[in-house]
């Protein structure tokens, strides 16, 4: 088995072990084991088919939405394993929270947009506390000064960087403690990229983010460790090396590694 | 990977034109591009004949000359004056004395003497009092083009005959009952029958369409052989030709529900437009509800199907339960193409004829349908009966009948385009 370099006094804000995917007959995923650290950014790197957004899914049990889909080992959240029988995926979701690929604000206000998290969990509270808790949120996704004019139009007006932290921000009002990203920059221009990317640093003080990218100078910038995944000879995906960013990208222990970062396939 | 096949000088493999074979070349393609815009355009305009025939062919039958003739001549009842240099007054007199007191008391239930117009007198008198019957009548094209020809027959055959322009569609044709005699033939009956049926059909089809809509895209595992099936058949039974909804609709809701169907079990029935068999409202409505059914089905399942998968994972992913990204995002988003679906399909249900042939639609009821378990006519069902008649008055009151169906249908769709565009606007800026 792999060893990695994990600093063992800092607690794990989530870990997977021996958890293997399956759609149907066919493995997606091949025993990966990967011990996240809280209040770190942590970025899932891999040629296409690799599995990693399938791994970044099933940290909140999103999966579970392909009929096919079946996972074995454990992923270990609060000391618990998410697979359990007794949990319930919709409270997993509720706290680890998730932004996709392409921007899918609803077809709403911005305002209600923010608030519908909050309301179908239940929560409750004045129509002042709600008004606080959406500028908050909107505050955490530093798109306040953007839209706080005009928070009443459709999440839909708005730029796609800017629906892309909106999307951000429904996340962060539900208050959940992990925020999984897959490719969240994919479909944006350089500049949104980097705005954010300087908001994936803020939000590490007080969430854990793990983050699917294709784009490796954006792992190697924006992520403090990475973990890199291949597919085996089944076309199954394994975890190769995971590792501190710096070592990855500067001195990978595995050969597959090295070859990747230097951009010699994928 | 070798060197030459990423250099284009090496490819040989056939020849792109070049020089004066690319002018004509793209010609060509221009060429062709023209012969089948062409083909589209023939077709829109042979569409747009085709309507047009359809309109011209029933407006050439609803308006036209017609010959009236009475039976008594008007100056016996008015001394010789003109019925339009009556008073109000002087009107009511004369019906009173000319016509029985059962006629009057008809008169007088419909609305009484005293409380109607001049021109609603005149008419009165000359239907109850003159006893004007049709001697003829011509075609709108006719009527236009040979005017001297039509009088001069008439003038030959009928002396006393009065040759006038007659709209048969016309505010007294909506509004009366129906009768035996062309000239005060009137849809009311069939308007209103109509109306119960459609709306009654909307209530039962509507919800059960919806639902079953969204149980089959939202919840129904479609990879299992037996939803498969359940879809199979519903597109399938959109196509069942509705002639076998009705022979469905004669033996369930006619003949094995007839106690409900009748509304014996309510103690229905029994009244003045009860029926007492199973031939009513409620068994026509049953019928059409199962008609349209699998159309409102499929075109929700189509609208539910078109909203993005990203709204439903974005949903799923803040921790929203199945039924809450349904009703939250599901639903609002898909409403505008349900209701599209589900207004043409009332509109269809509105103007369908055979299945209620057999389910038993009276041809001829001269009472309102009261409710459900009235006996009813429809629309549809009266032009039908009309125009198997033999003569040519009840042809043209057919036709008027047919431009009231026409209406009909469009505001029911202009409704439908109405509602789904409003439900757009709001869809987005909410």
């Amino acid at each position: 088995m792999t060893t990695y370099d994990i600093d063992p006094a800092n607690a794990n804000a989530i870990e997977a072990r021996d958890m293997s995917i399956y759609y149907g007959t066919f493995k997606a995923v091949n025993k990966v084991s990967l011990a996240v650290e809280k209040n770190k950014i942590t970025a899932l790197i891999g040629p296409s088919g690799c599995g990693k957004s399938t791994v970044l899914r099933s940290f909140n049990r999103m999966n579970d939405l392909v009929p096919t889909a079946r996972t074995e080992g454990e992923i270990l959240f609060r000391g618990k394993n998410l697979y359990a029988s007794d949990v319930d995926p919709v409270e997993v979701r509720r706290r680890i929270g998730m932004v996709f690929q392409k921007a899918n604000p609803f077809p709403k206000s911005i305002y209600e947009n923010i608030a519908y998290g909050p309301r179908i969990n239940g929560w409750k509270g004045s129509k002042a506390e709600m008004d606080e808790l959406v500028e908050r949120s909107i505050r955490g996704a530093a798109l306040w000064d953007d839209v706080k004019d005009k928070l009443q139009q459709s999440g839909l007006s708005l730029s796609g960087g800017q629906q892309q932290r909106l999307c951000i921000a429904r996340a962060l009002a539900t208050q959940p403690e992990v925020i999984l990203m897959d490719e969240p920059c994919s479909a944006l221009d350089p500049i949104s990229t980097l705005k954010i990317e300087e908001l994936m640093f803020e939000l590490r003080q007080r969430y854990t983010l793990i983050i699917v990218t294709h784009n490796m100078q954006q792992a190697a910038r924006a992520s403090d460790y990475t973990a890199f995944f291949l597919m085996n000879q089944e076309r199954a995906g394994e975890l190769v090396e995971y590792a501190s960013t710096q070592t990855i990208f500067q001195n990978p222990k595995d050969e597959r590694t090295e070859q990747y970062i230097s951009g010699r396939f994928g | 990977m070798s060197a030459d096949a990423t250099n284009p000088q090496e490819l040989t493999v056939g020849h792109l034109p070049e020089g004066a074979e690319v002018q004509q070349n793209i010609g060509q393609r221009r060429r062709t591009g023209r012969i089948w815009q062409g083909i589209f355009l023939a077709s829109i305009v042979f569409s747009l004949l085709a309507l047009l025939t359809l309109i011209l062919d029933v407006a050439n039958d609803a308006f036209g000359l017609v010959a009236t003739e009475s039976s008594v001549d008007v100056a016996e009842v008015t001394g010789g004056r003109e019925l339009s240099a009556l008073s109000q007054a002087e009107l009511v007199t004369i019906i009173e004395a000319n016509t029985s007191g059962r006629v009057q008391a008809r008169l007088n239930r419909e609305q009484p003497l005293a409380e109607r117009s001049q021109e609603d007198l005149v008419g009165v008198i000359e239907i109850e009092v003159l006893k004007s019957s049709l001697v003829g009548v011509w075609p709108l094209w006719e009527s236009l083009t040979q005017r001297p020809a039509i009088e001069a027959a008439v003038a030959e055959k009928n002396p006393r005959a009065q040759i006038v322009w007659r709209s048969w569609i016309n505010p007294d044709f909506l509004t009366s009952p129906m009768s035996s005699v062309a000239l005060n033939a009137g849809l009311r009956t069939a308007i209103l029958g109509t109306l119960w049926v459609t709306i009654l059909t909307a209530l039962f089809a509507i919800p059960i369409g919806v639902f079953a809509a969204i149980y089959l895209e939202e919840y129904a595992d479609q990879r299992t052989w037996y939803n498969k099936a359940i879809q199979t058949n519903i597109n399938n039974l959109a196509g069942v030709p509705s002639i076998i909804y009705g022979m469905l609709g004669l033996a369930i809701f006619v003949r094995v529900f007839e106690p409900f169907t009748s509304g014996a079990i309510f103690g229905a029935g029994s009244g003045g437009d009860g029926t007492l068999n199973g031939r009513t409202v409620i068994a026509a409505a049953f019928t059409m509800a199962l008609l349209i059914l699998p159309i409102i089905i499929i075109a929700s399942q189509e609208a539910i199907r078109a909203v993005p998968n990203s709204l439903r994972q974005g949903s799923y992913g803040l921790g929203a339960t199945k039924w809450q990204t349904v009703q939250n995002i599901v639903l609002p988003q898909a409403l505008p193409g349900i209701l599209t679906g589900v207004i043409l399909s009332i509109s269809r249900a509105a103007g369908e004829t055979a299945p209620l042939i057999l389910v038993g639609a009276s041809t001829f009821i001269v009472s309102d349908p009261s409710g459900p378990f009235s006996k009813f006519t429809v629309v549809p069902i009266q032009i039908y009966n009309w125009t198997s008649r033999p003569e040519q008055e009840f042809k043209d009151v057919a036709a008027a009948a047919i431009i009231v169906l026409l209406v009909l249908i469009l505001i029911f769709n202009t409704s439908a385009v109405l509602l789904r565009n409003y439900f757009r606007s709001k869809r987005v800026s909410l």
